[in-house]
């Protein structure tokens, strides 16, 4: 049985629009789903939850062996158990923020929701009415919400579009978080810009209805938890090649992620979080300085890094030849504990 | 003389007419609102018909139609041994034409501003289509019921031209109360027009002001 969601479809939406596309998105980590407006992106994700059929749809899906369209049988929406968090919050604005949380888990035979409430910090919300809730709190009931339906697989359209700069920061660690810790695959749809994009395990690229390439997870570093410091976490990055564990003896970061001690955490380190420089750039406000090794200096997917064995892709190295010595500065990362084996 | 049996006989048209309009009206808005089908703006426009036809077109096809010459009036006749026309039933079945706006639109309106996603959510939630109806929809939408239950039901109260046409001026079958307002007006009978002329301005005014009370919360709970 694969373990991945396949589909093809093809779907006429208008006179201009034509969602035409198959493919096989691994059930492991997060996929990111990319691609400018209009390309088709959420269609596709509708389209896999089996909302808006239409007749004269083709719709085949696939879900780890099991039909969910198509000749081998129709799966209904409410039996796919797809936690599908879509652009805006949707809350049901009849119901408290607890009955919110409730309304999927009641449903699909879920008591507890302790963990997701304390994941999200729910708990002083859930009396409340949705009304009086800010964007960002809105934002943290709608994923709390389709996480308490005891998803196999989450669906997120965007789930911080419309957030200004301020809420998105203080929404995304507890998406990552959340993502990390629910240990359920998850579609992410996102600008290719997004700094979530980081969280991803792999791209999707999608363009006017169809699929347009894959991309492989952009720059992360996979650390373990070795002790704590408040709420923080200190991860010391893991050597990949076995090397001697002295060598990652300075490479601690103190990281606001919520792991145990041993659990390891994947590090997102956006594009503009990382510094390459020739020298080691001295004493700096950077959250960590790594040595590294240039692997590749052009390689087909461009340059690649070696960070204590770590292979990574990067933008741009300095001419330095390969396997020449350079300096890393990371000067923030996006968490995600890693408690599945999506990396392996 | 008793105004009694007129009252309750207008209670009764109405009670009944909102009942049954409402059984209808509450699919068929759901469809109406949710469609893509092309044949919708011309249901709409049927829907709508009552609103602009003068009263005494509406009883005069009505009026056709139940005529025991007609197959649905011969039909009921046989059936019966009564005319559709001028029995209380050729009210009622007059009446659900007439008042079918009055139930439909505020109906589609509420449906409409219930937001398909919000549905849609339900739906990933583990919730039936049916389910998500009452459990979303008709909670999200309950002011267009009120609405469209105390209009119905008002403005079959008040229905005129339509009940003179089909239902004549039987006492204690079709004789309602504006039917009474103009018997008591024709034979000069003042007191009693007075009487029912005041008590269905009053329920008038009261129904109108519940019904924008419900509406003026309705606008700002979306989404």
């Amino acid at each position: 049985m694969a373990d991945t969601l396949a589909f093809r479809f093809h779907l006429e939406r208008s006179a201009s629009f034509t969602l035409d596309m198959g493919g096989e998105v691994p059930l492991r980590g997060v996929t990111a789903v990319s691609g400018p407006s209009g390309s088709g992106k959420t269609t596709l994700l509708r389209a896999l939850a089996g909302l808006d059929a239409r007749t004269g749809d083709t719709a085949e899906v696939r879900f780890r062996g099991q039909s969910w369209d198509g000749p081998g049988g129709y799966t209904p929406p409410e039996a796919r158990r797809i936690g599908f968090v879509f652009q805006e919050p949707y809350l049901f604005t009849h119901m408290s923020v607890e009955q919110n949380l409730r309304y999927g888990a009641k449903r699909r035979d879920v008591t507890a929701i302790d963990g997701i409430v304390e994941a999200l910090d729910l708990a002083p919300l859930l009396p409340r009415g949705v009304d009086g809730l800010s964007g960002g709190e809105a934002r943290r009931v709608a994923l709390g919400r389709a996480l308490a339906a005891n998803p196999q697989v989450l669906f997120l359209d965007e789930p911080l579009s419309g957030l200004d700069a301020d809420r998105k920061a203080e929404v995304l660690p507890y998406l990552a978080r959340a993502v990390g810790e629910a240990q359920v695959p998850a579609l992410y749809v996102t600008h290719a810009t997004d700094e979530i994009a980081t969280l991803a395990d792999r791209t999707l690229l999608i363009d006017k209805g169809r699929i347009s390439g894959w991309r492989a997870a952009p720059f992360h570093l996979i650390a373990g938890v070795v002790g704590h410091e408040g709420e923080d976490a200190i991860c010391e990055i893991l050597t990949g090649s076995g090397e001697d564990a002295a060598a990652g003896a300075g490479a601690r970061l103190r990281v606001p992620v919520r792991a145990r001690m041993g659990e390891r955490v994947r590090l997102g380190v956006p594009r503009d979080a990382l510094l390459i420089s020739v020298a080691h750039p001295g004493p700096n406000s950077a959250l960590a300085v790594l040595p590294a090794r240039i692997a590749e200096q052009s390689g087909p997917a461009g340059p690649v890094l070696d960070v204590f064995g770590q292979r990574q892709p990067v933008a741009t190295v300095p001419e330095t030849g390969e396997g020449g010595r350079v300096w890393l500065s990371v000067l923030r990362v996006l968490p995600r504990p890693e408690r599945d084996d999506s990396d392996s | 003389m008793s105004l009694w049996p007129v009252i309750s006989l207008t209670l009764q048209l109405a009670a009944i007419t909102t009942i049954i309009l409402m059984a209808f009206a509450i699919p068929f808005a759901w469809w109406l609102a949710r469609t893509r089908a092309r044949i919708r703006p011309l249901l709409e426009a049927v829907t709508s018909l009552p609103l602009v036809l003068p009263p005494t077109v509406l009883g005069f096809y009505l009026l056709i139609l139940m005529s025991p010459d007609s197959p649905l009036g011969a039909l009921w006749l046989s059936a019966t041994g009564e005319t559709l026309t001028f029995s209380f039933t050729g009210l009622v079945i007059a009446s659900l034409f007439y008042s079918l706006p009055f139930a439909v639109q505020p109906l589609q309106t509420a449906f409409m501003a219930v937001p398909q996603t919000t549905i849609d959510t339900a739906r990933t939630l583990g919730a039936t289509s049916r389910d998500a109806f009452f459990s979303i929809t008709m909670p999200l939408a309950r002011r267009g019921f009120l609405t469209a239950a105390v209009l119905t039901f008002a403005h079959t109260i008040g229905e005129f031209g339509v009940i003179l046409m089909v239902g004549g001026n039987i006492p204690g079958r079709t004789r309602v109360i504006s039917i009474e307002i103009f018997t008591a007006v024709e034979t000069l009978d003042y007191a009693t027009a007075h009487v029912l002329s005041a008590g269905l301005l009053v329920f008038s005014f009261l129904v109108l002001t519940v019904v924008y009370a419900l509406n003026r919360n309705g606008g700002t709970r979306i989404g």
